[in-house]
């Protein structure tokens, strides 16, 4: 018994070591959910016993939904039991062992948004040298992010680290309960970004997920936690424009953002899954939760979007104002082409005195796609002086396609003023006939004129990304033409 | 979950069987229809801000009595129909009996006629969207047929005067099927009046048929008692250059439910839909309209105000939905919401939905107090702050009052508003 018993010792020390980031040989779970999944998915990740309880939880309340039907989009229903819920990190081998191997499509595409080579290896997914990318990495932000007190790192390191700050923020936005998705979210999610930045500090550069070490897997059920503290600032890119490689049709992530006094975050999204082929044929559901707090006096939150991606987008970056004087806005830009389809939008929900928020949303739609703006601005009884303004613009390409709005405005505050406009409109004959006539061709001239309906948009995103999502544009548009 | 709660059987009982046996039929078949109807929640999308204020009662299912006689006659200058309890009361009407213009009550129709409208009824509404005013089919006991030949003109204005009496509890179904032919003309006056004050409900269906050219101008007044809940349904449809006109006047109540559906099926059909709400103490107001450009070259123009004092709830939801072949539509609509107190509540939703390309679409929506500079700017100038507060209140709507093409008309929304200024801002 004695040797047993150390045996078993050994192994739990051995376990200990590798901490987080165990390579489990452990690869796919068998598709379907139930309690023994999550038990199993929380075990392998080496939760603490609340984490477990917390998913848990979720995935009660998730057995008790429906899911919404409310949106603009069609799909074939989703056989819930008929997916994975963990698959461990690839290995090297399996996966493409150089450029030759990756399909020539997608490779004419970064050709055309001028990625780098080796960037380009690493969104194909192409089996890179983890040593130097790591030490890349720790480097040039590592190093400096440290310095400024600012912690940066997955979200399963920061269960382990961060235990109290996760316990206190974690579905203190998103409730597990809050809607179908996210609630499917909260009890399965594979991993995903924490970000804190303490009292007076301001972030020292720009996060991105794309920069972070293991960021490359973080499955389809990505959860994200950001937190600023008093008086701080971080600006966060998410996703980039490069199309991302992606074997997993569901994805639903949940965002929250919890911003204290005098805080601000600015989050910027640039969304470019795969949307399926010209037929409307596979194509990423994307099923995102994100929502902003705005908890503290002369907080402010940002979302920027620019959405060009995915076959099915259903997602409405969201800002509850309850500090007074707290600042929410919005700026999107989302593009449907093909069979694609698009709900999104935002809530301003304004809780305290004096808010503000500002919602801009530029809507294009091509071919047989459909995009939708849904929107909530709502003001509460304490909502003092609060104030809201927006515009929704759609544009439409060709006589195929669909655009929609949907803006539900509630108001209890008499002092509280709200406006909202919207217009569609087309790509008109005479802006077409002016690039023409000045030796532009058709395709080039839509994609110019469509880049200056977004401009208001765009000049929210950090520069090097606005430059991108222009690209972006172009090569999205394509084919729409003519 | 807890299953929704759906209409009470007793709501399905009809009364009076003096229809022809044709509309009998047709009223038993829509009955059958709405067994087990799951009743609308907060849940209920098009019903999301007004479910809490439909209460139906058992009591309330019967219907009210018709044996009574109407009220005194309100001013009508012009042609008028009187309807007590949903049933027409041809002794309290004065209205032409004209070759081209054929006014009448369903009960006198033969049963060919019966059977022509019969297979007409409802044709002009998407019943899904408007499911409690379903329950009209189910239960009319008369209706008013007007039929317009080609060419023909009513001279005057025809007032249609609903009265309902809430001596007990109970329920009143008035119809109005109006059938224009190509290039005729018509003014009608619906209003809808109350007395008593037990819990009733009206719940009304109008449906308006217009062939090529014609022209109808409608105007709706709702004046009910505080006692009454009032659940309606306006179905129009537009051919060919034909013209729709809709002014919408309320005020509020326990629940006021108005749902205005317009299909411009033929090209160069045009509608324009003014509305006017106004609330005060705990009552609430629902406007959804929807608008459903099918043909191309169509213009809809919508412009809808609303006025919550108090504790009172105003919605509004408006809908543009523009097909695909609906090249060259036009649409615009606006609407403006006034606050005047902090208990109050206004919640709109300005929809588009827009599958054609070559479209010009436009909404706006604005929801606020009164502008205190404009306030300051009129006190200064020795203005008492209660004037100044009705000046301005006025000026918000009087763009739409002025517009309502009947005087008589016009002078009870201004009486109406009186009281309204008179309750709602007090002398400093």
């Amino acid at each position: 018994m004695a040797t047993t018993d150390q045996e078993v010792n050994e192994l739990i020390k051995k376990g200990y070591e590798h901490g987080f980031v165990t390579e489990i040989e452990a690869d796919t779970f068998e598709p379907g959910l139930n309690e023994d999944v999550i038990a199993r998915l929380s075990q392998i990740k080496g939760e603490p016993e609340w984490m477990l309880e917390w998913r848990l939880k979720a995935y009660r309340r998730w057995l008790e939904m429906d899911e919404p039907d409310w949106a603009h989009v069609g799909y074939p229903k989703i056989d819930y039991n008929a997916i994975s819920y963990y698959s461990a990190p690839k290995r090297k081998e399996d996966m493409p062992q150089s450029l030759d191997e990756v399909d020539p499509e997608l490779l004419k595409t970064y050709e055309k948004l001028g990625i780098p080579l080796h960037e380009r290896e690493k969104l194909a997914g192409v089996a890179v040298d983890a040593v130097f990318d790591s030490v890349s990495v720790a480097t040039t932000f590592k190093e400096p992010l440290a310095k400024a007190g600012v912690v940066f790192c997955s979200i399963s390191e920061a269960i382990r680290d961060y235990p109290e700050l996760v316990q206190k923020y974690l579905g203190s936005v998103v409730p597990q309960g809050d809607n179908f998705f996210a609630a499917l979210n909260s009890a399965v999610f594979s991993d995903g970004t924490f970000v804190y930045v303490p009292k007076g500090v301001r972030c020292p550069m720009e996060l991105s997920t794309y920069f972070r070490i293991n960021a490359a897997n973080t499955g389809q059920f990505e959860r994200t936690l950001i937190i600023a503290e008093d008086s701080s600032y971080v600006s966060y890119l998410e996703g980039c424009t490069a199309p991302m490689r992606d074997e997993n049709q569901l994805h639903a992530a949940v965002v929250e953002l919890v911003a204290l006094d005098d805080a601000q975050i600015k989050y910027s999204t640039v969304q470019n899954w795969y949307p399926g082929d010209e037929n409307g044929k596979g194509g990423i559901y994307n099923f995102v939760t994100k929502r902003g707090a705005c908890i503290g006096r002369n907080s402010k939150i940002s979302w920027t979007q620019v959405e060009t991606g995915s076959a099915v987008t259903w997602k409405y970056p969201s800002c509850v104002l309850r500090g007074e004087n707290s600042v929410g806005e919005f700026y999107s830009v989302a593009l449907t082409n093909n069979f694609q389809q698009a709900d999104t939008g935002t809530k301003m929900v304004h809780l305290g005195k004096n808010t503000r928020s500002t919602i801009i949303s530029k809507g294009i739609s091509a071919g047989k796609s459909s995009n939708a703006y849904r929107g909530l601005v709502k003001f509460g009884p304490g909502a003092e002086g609060a104030r809201n303004f927006t515009q929704c613009d759609s544009l439409l390409i060709g006589d195929r396609c669909a655009a929609h709005t949907f803006p539900y405005i509630e108001s209890k505050n008499k002092s509280a003023i709200v406006e909202h406009e919207a217009t569609t409109s087309k790509v008109s004959d005479e802006q077409m006939f002016l690039c023409r006539q000045r030796g532009i061709d058709p395709e080039q001239a839509v994609s110019m004129i469509v880049n200056g309906f977004c401009k208001e948009v765009f000049k929210e995103l950090p520069m090097e990304f606005a430059v991108e999502a222009g690209k972006l544009l172009e090569v999205s548009l394509e084919g729409s033409v003519g | 979950m807890k299953p929704a709660p759906t209409l009470s059987s007793a709501f399905l009982k009809p009364g009076g069987q003096s229809l022809p046996a044709p509309l009998l039929a047709l009223r038993e078949e829509r009955g059958t229809g709405l067994v087990d109807m799951p009743l609308p929640t907060r849940k209920t999308e098009n019903w999301k801000y007004s479910s809490k204020y439909l209460k139906l009662a058992d009591e309330m299912a019967t219907s009210l009595s018709n044996e009574g006689k109407p009220g005194p006659s309100l001013p009508a200058p012009g042609y008028k129909v009187v309807f007590l309890n949903g049933v027409m009361m041809p002794e309290a009407s004065d209205y032409p009996d004209l070759d081209d213009i054929r006014i009448r009550s369903f009960r006198d129709l033969s049963d060919d006629e019966a059977k022509t409208l019969a297979s007409r009824l409802d044709s002009t509404l998407d019943t899904d969207a408007v499911q409690m005013a379903r329950l009209n089919s189910a239960r009319f006991e008369d209706g008013l047929l007007i039929q317009l030949k080609p060419e023909a003109r009513l001279d005057q204005p025809l007032f249609i005067v609903h009265e309902v009496t809430a001596d007990a509890s109970g329920s009143a179904f008035p119809r109005i099927f109006v059938e224009a032919a190509r290039h005729s003309q018509i003014t009608l006056v619906e209003e809808y009046i109350s007395s008593g004050s037990e819990p009733v409900m009206v719940n009304t269906v109008t449906e308006f048929d217009l062939a090529d050219g014609a022209s109808i101008t409608s105007v709706r007044l709702n004046t009910e008692g505080d006692s009454v809940q009032h659940i309606g349904a306006t179905g129009v449809r537009q051919q060919r250059d034909s013209r729709f006109e809709s002014h919408t006047v309320g005020f509020g109540g326990p629940l006021r439910r108005h749902d205005l559906q317009v299909r411009l099926e033929g090209e160069g059909a045009e509608c324009k839909l003014n509305g006017v709400v106004v609330t005060q103490d705990k009552q609430h107001y629902d406007n959804h309209t929807c608008i459903e450009h099918v043909a191309a070259h169509c213009n809809s123009e919508e412009t809808y105000r609303n006025i919550a004092a108090d504790t009172s709830h105003a919605v509004f939801n408006g809908r543009i939905h523009i097909h695909q072949d609906a090249q060259k539509s036009n649409a615009d609509m606006n609407n403006k919401n006034l606050l005047l107190s902090n208990g109050a509540e206004i919640d709109t939703k300005p929809e588009l939905e827009i599958y054609a390309d070559d479209v010009k679409c436009a909404h706006g929506a604005t929801i606020g107090q009164l502008d205190e500079t404009s306030l300051f700017y009129l006190v200064s100038r020795g203005i008492g702050r209660r004037e100044a507060n009705v000046l301005l209140t006025m000026a918000f709507i009087n763009e739409l009052v002025e517009e309502i093409p009947v005087d008589a008309v016009k002078e009870t929304v201004q009486v109406q508003l009186n009281q309204f200024f008179e309750h709602t801002f007090q002398e400093a």
